[in-house]
């Protein structure tokens, strides 16, 4: 548990690369995956389930205000998942790509949440306080602490029941649909490319 | 040449005077999403990055907390005008002129951010010199809301073709590459367990990250130069490369290494199996991956995410082992 409190806590800093600071691709998931795997003792699942992340998600693109799936969430839940969980590499894929499509929804509630601070702002420079710092370090912390809670407790969420419930029957349906993923995340390669060369 | 321009160059350029805030500004652009939002957008992480310049322009101006307002300024009343006024009221129109709506591409936002404390330079000079009215002075900041607005865009629309639509996924091929090249195919087959070294794990993103990060602080760096030495123009700094071409090139090399990758990835599903696995087996193998190539097809061509082609490949694969009760098989 102290293990997956600190993955978790260690992801929400990763977070921060892939919106608020930088963006280096210290987030991505082909990154992110081994770096967290390393540090729960699955190095080589982690960068599997990192590529095949990025390799999935590669689909959106976040231009504007569109928030796509987050695939530093995926990668990270599903290691926890395959270490906190004892689960299946396949079924913790599958587990951390939703769980990283669900969580667009939470960074458009940050975002949407982060609108109702320029009216306080404006007010403050009016009144001669300029402190942008305090408030993008406020954005900074509350990106951060509210994905690495994400992410732990979607783990635990999938933790807990699994002490109860057996899903071996499911095992072998999802090592059979992990093997197909990296050719569909390579078609997506192929087909983002093809899109471009081929466009008039 | 005219009285203003002798008075301009009279005056020593605040930003390119030593200790230059250039440095800080560039530093500080790393940030400009931070604080991202839907109202304005990227506003606070550009005002955050245009700070030491303004700080620099309007030199008195206060730095961090300055809790004691001045006594004519009314808690929510637009900003004044600054004609004839000395900073921290200009400078606070500055902040405040700047907390609009901005957005652009992250990597791109130097050659706004320059672009921009130049124009300011151009307005405090005129303002200190009483060259600009009232009217004026509205003209000119109205002026330079426009360009960089315009700005914000054209650099948008070319960063997300540069780094989003074709760098980022080419870091990902090059991941894929290095994998290749260090006989990593544990990303390919997700049934096969091999010994590789934690380093050449690393090496596969990191090659990647090293060719995207250190292009991306490149034309942060010389974005914000060019866009300093070029500030006032609606086009400045579009010429700093020949995006046209690169993106282009980007393109064509993306596609040829996608071409090579899954060549190669063909090649080592027949060469894996060949002599492994009976005929048979060796042909659902591929018949199924040219399956999933073709789901994924049609779902881009009717318009859905792959997310609808997996949820197709799940359904399947738990109809046909968990409820048909399917012997175990995979590709890998």
């Amino acid at each position: 548990m102290l293990n997956a409190l600190i993955t978790s806590l260690f992801a929400g800093l990763l977070q921060l690369d892939n919106v608020q600071v930088g963006q280096c691709l210290l987030s991505r998931p082909a990154f992110a995956g081994p770096l967290l795997g390393w540090l729960n003792g699955c190095p080589l699942e982690g960068a599997r389930i990192g590529l095949l992340t990025e390799l999935i998600y590669m689909d959106f693109i976040p231009i504007g205000g569109v928030v796509p799936p987050n695939g530093l969430v995926a990668a990270a839940t599903a290691v926890l998942v395959r270490t906190w969980a004892g689960l299946p590499e396949s079924l913790a894929f599958f587990i951390g790509i939703f769980a990283g499509f669900l969580y667009s929804d939470v960074e458009y509630r940050l975002r949407a949440a982060r609108s109702r601070w320029n009216a306080k702002i404006e007010a403050e420079v009016t009144a001669g306080v300029i402190n942008i710092e305090r408030w993008l370090a406020g954005s900074l912390l509350m990106e951060s602490s509210v994905t690495g809670a994400y992410i732990f407790v979607f783990s635990a969420l999938v933790f807990i029941p699994t002490v109860f419930i057996r899903l071996s029957g499911l095992y072998t349906a999802m090592d059979f649909a992990y093997s197909l993923m990296p050719w569909l995340g390579l078609s997506g390669l192929y087909f983002r490319f093809r899109t471009q060369v081929y466009k008039k | 040449m005219s009285d203003e321009v002798k008075n301009k160059n009279s005056l020593p350029s605040p930003l390119t005077s030593r200790p230059s805030p250039l440095l800080s500004m560039f530093l500080r652009s790393f940030f400009i999403q931070a604080g991202w939002n839907y109202e304005r957008l990227q506003n606070l992480g550009f005002v955050f990055s245009l700070m030491p310049a303004l700080r620099r322009i309007y030199a008195d101006a206060p730095r961090g907390v300055h809790g004691s307002p001045e006594p004519d300024v009314v808690q929510g009343a637009p900003p004044r005008r600054m004609v004839g006024q000395a900073a921290p009221e200009a400078f606070k129109s500055a902040v405040l002129r700047h907390l609009t709506v901005f957005n652009t591409q992250p990597y791109m936002t130097g050659f706004v951010i320059g672009n921009v404390a130049k124009m300011e330079e151009g307005l405090a000079l005129r303002l200190r010199s009483g060259q600009a009215g009232r009217e004026n002075s509205e003209v000119l900041e109205k002026n330079m809301q426009g360009i960089k607005q315009a700005l914000a865009s054209s650099f948008a629309s070319i960063g997300d073709r540069v780094f989003w639509g074709r760098l980022k996924p080419l870091t990902t091929q090059l991941c894929i590459v290095v994998w290749l090249g260090a006989g990593f195919y544990g990303w390919l087959f997700t049934g096969a367990m091999s010994e590789v070294p934690v380093a050449v794990l690393f090496a596969g993103p990191g090659l990647g990250m090293a060719v995207y990060g250190a292009f991306a602080v490149y034309l942060r760096w010389v974005g914000l130069k060019k866009g300093y030495a070029c500030g006032g123009g609606g086009n400045c700094g579009l010429d700093a490369m020949d995006w046209r071409k690169l993106i282009r090139r980007l393109s064509l090399a993306g596609f040829s290494l996608s071409l090579i990758i899954a060549l190669a990835a063909f090649a080592l599903l027949i060469e894996f199996n060949r002599g492994l696995v009976p005929a048979g087996d060796l042909a659902l193998k591929i018949g199924l991956v040219l399956s999933v190539l073709a789901v994924h097809r049609l779902a881009r061509k009717f318009g859905r995410s792959i997310f609808f082609a997996i949820g197709l490949i799940l359904a399947a694969s738990i109809v046909l082992f968990s409820v048909l009760k399917l012997p175990g098989f995979d590709i890998g």
